[in-house]
């Protein structure tokens, strides 16, 4: 029990360790984040996502930036998105940044990540970014829409590149489901077993020598095929396009787009 | 018929000695070889009224026993007696398990057992509270088993693969037949009404090395019952108990495939040898908490069975233990794979 005990300790140690080192170094302060040319949010909304995204960009040094636009077609989001970003990196000197670009008029939406966001939010991660997104711009809720991609995205930045944020594993739930089943299960067997176990096999009165089969068939029968399609992911809603590349200034970054 | 075993040299009687398994004299210390003892000092006497009464041989008193008794004590002088027409014809043992583990060596053990219970409350541990121990020998039934089956089952292989965009599953189907011939020794099953079957089944594996054509000296010195139920009584519990072995015997010889499904099964067990055996048994009845708490001891083994008292707090301390330390290990783990604690 004592040794027990001691080991439990340690754990919660090393749990307020691992606590304590999470969290990096500040950015550089950016003052407009929000580029709202299509004029859809209200001054309240901007003033509010200014806020949160500010806070996250501080936490992973880099920014979250939101460009919206109202253009007719002809419109390529992906070039627009990049010129706009060429521009804002050299005038704002930071090329760390996760950049949220639409257009109201072709309802086109492309999230990207240029500099260290290019591997923190790839272009899978990205993806899962949209597909919780695009239910609420398609409902019209595009300040909801844009404070879920500002929290969604630093809490996938928060994972090491190229693991699955959304794996069940990473879960507090199930972690906690999983240790209160281990226990239930321990504990129930030691229950179980506190009055002496039966420790007979099937083998303890067992005469090898004089077992054995006499007789042994297998014979084929018949045989069935059953063939079904690979099950394709669905994507989040409206078609999908795009996948990172490089901008016209020459930055790399990595993203997604979608029509909602 | 009572029966006395006189030690030679000086008329005490002697008991059964576990740790040397020889006849022991408790004043001179003699010991004598069971197969050897001589005749002359076996204290035989018929009484005509035997089937009412026995009397002690030492002290003329009357023996008080219950039906089933065939070894015990003389309650008022405490000589070893055995009762020899319950244990002559057709209730005379084959074989006898002879005591291995002395009562001193089955107290040390069984405190050693409390000691070892996690979840029992503390008192249980510490305090000594043996009331008593009786030395048994519990009968048992042994069956030699001869038995065969013939199963009849639906296999099945299943594999799959993708070519293209499409998952192809074949399934092939076996018609698959056994029969096979099964043979289990001295499957045990206990006789005495009196003891829980349970209790007894999980005291098993007793060791057969030590299984010993049955003499009456064995049992002088403790207490002995004789059986309640016959072996033909007992037979479909023995049967009940070595089906599960059989299943799993059966579906050992049916491998390689992805699913069997049973069509026919047919298994048929006879008993070709019975035999009527005594195996050693520490009973311990011990106080806890003004409630009397039953213990069996396998007397060869030393293997201890019997509900002991449980302690919630212990019970809930254990399950906290575990499932606290396994939820900071899963985090440890989900931080050195994702880097993210919460």
């Amino acid at each position: 029990m004592k040794q027990f005990q001691l080991k439990g300790l340690m754990m919660f140690c090393l749990l307020l360790f691992f606590i304590s080192i999470g969290g990096t170094a500040a950015s550089a302060a950016v003052e407009q984040r929000v580029y709202d040319n299509a004029n859809l949010l209200t001054s309240s909304e901007i003033a509010e996502l200014e806020a949160v995204a500010a806070e996250h960009s501080r936490k992973h040094g880099t920014d979250f930036l939101f460009l919206t636009s109202e253009e007719q077609a002809p419109f390529f989001i992906v070039e627009y998105m990049g010129d706009f970003f060429d521009t804002w990196a050299v005038e704002n000197g930071q090329e760390n940044a996760v950049l949220l670009t639409m257009n109201i008029a072709t309802r086109d939406v492309y999230l990207a990540g240029f500099g260290t966001a290019e591997t923190t939010l790839n272009n899978q991660r990205v993806n899962m970014v949209l597909d919780r997104i695009i239910p609420d711009m398609q409902r019209g809720d595009y300040a909801g829409a844009f404070r879920e991609t500002v929290t969604t995205s630093s809490r996938y930045m928060e994972f090491r590149p190229g693991v699955n944020p959304e794996n069940i594993f990473f879960k507090t739930w199930f972690q906690l489901a999983v240790a209160l089943l281990l226990g239930g299960i321990v504990v129930g067997s030691m229950l179980y077993n506190s009055g002496g176990r039966v420790t007979t096999t099937a083998g303890t009165y067992f005469d090898g020598d004089n077992s054995r089969v006499t007789g042994k068939l297998d014979q084929f029968r018949n045989k069935t095929v059953s063939r079904r399609r690979v099950p394709k992911k669905s994507s989040g809603g409206g078609s999908g396009f795009g996948g990172g590349g490089v901008t016209g200034g020459g930055r790399s970054f990595s993203g997604g787009g979608r029509k909602f | 018929m009572v029966i006395q075993y006189k030690c030679p040299n000086c008329g005490s009687d002697m008991a059964f000695d576990s740790e040397s398994g020889h006849l022991s004299c408790p004043s001179c210390g003699r010991q004598d070889n069971i197969e050897t003892f001589p005749e002359t000092n076996i204290l035989r006497r018929f009484d005509p009224e035997e089937a009412k009464e026995y009397h002690c041989e030492n002290c003329g008193a009357v023996i008080l026993t219950e039906a089933e008794t065939t070894a015990t004590h003389c309650s008022f002088c405490g000589a070893p007696v055995l009762l020899a027409d319950r244990l002559t014809g057709d209730l005379a043992p084959a074989k006898v398990i002879p005591f291995t583990i002395s009562k001193d060596e089955a107290v040390a053990a069984f405190r050693k057992w409390t000691k070892n219970g996690r979840l029992t409350p503390p008192g249980f541990a510490s305090g000594d509270r043996i009331k008593k121990m009786t030395g048994m020998y519990v009968p048992f039934w042994l069956y030699d088993i001869d038995g065969q089956a013939d199963v009849s089952a639906l296999a099945t292989r299943v594999r799959s693969y993708t070519r293209g965009d499409t998952i192809y599953t074949e399934t092939d189907f076996y018609d698959v037949r056994r029969e096979m011939d099964l043979s289990y020794l001295k499957v045990p099953a206990d006789a005495s009404e009196k003891m829980d079957d349970e209790l007894m089944d999980k005291l098993e594996p007793y060791d057969y090395g030590e299984l010993k054509d049955f003499k009456m000296p064995y049992l002088a010195g403790y207490l002995a019952e004789k059986y309640d139920y016959d072996d033909d009584a007992l037979f479909s519990r023995v049967e009940s108990k070595i089906v599960p072995y059989i299943d799993s015997y059966i579906s050992s010889t049916i491998s390689g495939y992805s699913t069997v499904s049973y069509t026919n099964k047919q298994i048929l067990a006879n008993k070709k040898n019975v035999y009527y055996t005594l195996f050693p048994v520490w009973m311990v009845y011990y106080d806890f908490d003004n409630k009397e708490h039953t213990f069996a001891m396998n007397g060869q083994t030393g293997k201890v069975v019997g509900k002991p008292p449980i302690s919630a707090f212990k019970v809930a301390a254990w399950f906290i233990g575990i499932a606290a330390s396994a939820f900071a290990v899963l985090k440890a783990i989900s931080f050195a794979v994702g880097g993210v604690l919460w």
